[in-house]
């Protein structure tokens, strides 16, 4: 009688291995890019193509709605719309074989819970892909309850040969940066919302005043406000505290999909 | 035009933005109510400027005409010359305005006064004035010769005159100006708040090291320096009293709500780098 081989993961290495990429822009495309860059086969498929098309090289990284047998490596990249996020987390469970990764975006949802609406577990880490910061050197992962010692090596070396370091932090929605980052957007909405400045101002006032690398409205816009606004109300639904309420001048904009500019 | 300016209070404030307004090619009269303080005033100028020679900045022909330009007064009726008098004294609101008022008795109708107060109202400290329409916020940062932010807050009883006036005075010292309503924290001090707060919870919440959540936010977000360095360097308790501050006067909103972590490490005299300890140790620190 054969013992059941023990869920692990395999390691992916660069040239050889072949990444598939499901999820959201520019998320998509972030990762998209720095791994064609560093010489992984890559293979994405957006939620909704974004009206922009990036003009990527075809040799380097196809579009495809199948995901073939071959991947080594799965992503999921959603941050906005949870009941796609679910859905491609189950075509990814379903097509990769068990020695497969999936690293999914958990800022807005934890990766314990993604972890409980697929079968093999074991395979799921949540990390913080947040739109603009993917090309830093630094990356937090939460591995969940489920998470072997060997999916977090395969984890590590993945990013390694991606050029990045980690951070290991609790599974927690809004993890680190992105927490941080988007209650000082929303302190600056709720400060606009007061009129107590113009918004130029509030960034030059951050900028000059408290050495900020970016203003936090202008900033917002970069990293797109629907973004912002799922991660704080992600958190806020979460904590279910006072503290976290969302400013209704940044649920507007995130609605209206346009930023105010003055 | 301004072409005099008194300033109250010879502290690392008072003592910073009057170096900047002499370099600046603009009278200064130097008032402080304890002479000790006075002098070491002039002696934190002249020291900043010597290394400012010394680092190439500065020439010597700047240092010499920007320390003449600086006089020290010995009794407040002295700035009745000033066509603008700011102070930078102790952040209490009845010093504030009995300065202002007695100021008031001993200045010309058009002198402006100006408030570097960082955590009071500029209209309450108005209240009261025969002319509260001549009182602004300038809000300096510190140091105040490198900060190019001042934040100019327009109190309620603020006049529209008053304010174009601070604004080109501002802009004629090299500074950028910002336009603020007199709410509690202005912009700076307010929208600070969750940098440390947040911070500070995810380490209670145990999501991740102090180290961490430092290194982060460097590294992923860009910052210069993490929260928790940060407070080490600009004090523990100075960071709690002014967020205490912003809890207090917004009437406990939880968003300002300051932290447990950070009232022990106060009440334990762990105030950061000027103790030697704080969220790091800095013992290999030489004492200076």
């Amino acid at each position: 009688m054969t013992t059941k081989a023990k869920d692990t993961v395999e390691k992916p290495a660069p040239r050889t291995s072949q990444i598939f990429i499901l999820g959201e822009s520019p998320l998509v495309e972030e990762y998209a890019e720095l791994c064609a860059a560093r010489g992984y086969s890559v293979t994405i498929a957006w939620n909704n193509p974004p009206k922009i098309k990036s003009r990527f090289d075809t040799k380097l990284i196809k579009t495809s709605s199948t995901i073939p047998a071959t991947v080594s490596v799965g992503m999921e990249l959603t941050n906005t719309d949870l009941e796609a996020k679910k859905q491609n987390l189950k075509k990814l469970d379903n097509a990769l074989p068990a020695t497969a990764p999936i690293l999914s975006s958990s800022i807005t949802v934890s990766a314990t819970e993604q972890a409980s609406w697929i079968g093999q577990k074991h395979r799921l880490v949540g990390i913080c892909a947040f739109p603009t910061f993917t090309d830093k050197p630094l990356v937090e992962v939460a591995p969940t309850v489920y998470s072997p010692k060997e999916t977090l090596e395969v984890v590590t070396r993945f990013y390694t040969s991606l050029g990045k370091e980690i951070e290991l932090v609790q599974d927690r929605i809004g993890m680190v940066l992105p927490r941080i980052l988007c209650q000082l957007i929303n302190e600056s909405v709720f400060a606009l919302q007061d009129d107590i400045a113009t918004p130029r101002d509030i960034d030059t006032a951050m900028k000059l005043g408290a050495n900020y690398p970016k203003g936090p409205l202008e900033w917002a816009e970069l990293i797109g406000v629907r973004q912002v606004f799922a991660v704080l109300s992600a958190i806020q639904q979460d904590l279910n505290e006072d503290r976290y309420r969302v400013s209704p001048l940044l649920k507007q904009m995130a609605i209206a999909g346009e930023w105010w500019k003055s | 035009m301004i072409k005099h300016v008194g300033i109250v209070g010879a502290g690392t404030m008072g003592s910073g933005i009057a170096q900047v307004i002499a370099l600046s090619k603009i009278d200064v009269a130097l008032y402080d109510v304890n002479a000790t303080l006075q002098r070491q005033g002039i002696e934190r100028i002249q020291a900043e400027l010597r290394r400012g020679i010394q680092k190439g900045k500065l020439k010597q022909e700047q240092m010499t005409e920007a320390m003449e330009r600086i006089r020290l007064k010995t009794s407040i009726s002295d700035l009745g010359h000033c066509d603008l008098v700011l102070e930078a004294v102790v952040e209490d609101l009845k010093v504030k305005k009995d300065l202002f008022r007695h100021l008031e008795q001993n200045s010309k109708p058009t002198t402006i006064f100006a408030t570097n107060t960082s955590s009071l109202s500029i209209t309450s400290i108005a209240a009261g004035l025969a002319k509260p329409d001549r009182v602004v916020g300038l809000h300096f940062f510190n140091p105040a010769h490198i900060m190019k932010l001042v934040e100019v807050i327009r109190g309620e009883t603020t006049g529209e005159e008053v304010l174009q006036s601070s604004v080109e005075f501002i802009t004629h010292l090299g500074k950028t100006p910002v336009l603020v309503k007199d709410i509690p924290g202005f912009i700076v001090n307010r929208i600070a708040r969750p940098f440390y707060g947040e911070a500070l919870r995810l380490a209670g919440e145990h999501v991740a090291t102090i180290e961490q959540i430092d290194r982060i936010t460097r590294s992923t977000g860009g910052f210069a320096m993490g929260p928790f360095e940060l407070m080490d360097l600009i004090g523990i308790d100075v960071n709690l009293a002014v967020t205490q501050s912003m809890y207090d006067q917004n009437f406990g909103e939880p968003r300002y709500r300051p932290h447990p972590i950070q009232k022990r490490m106060v009440e334990s005299g762990s105030l950061g780098k000027k103790t030697r300890r704080g969220f790091y140790s800095y013992e290999d620190l030489k004492t200076i």
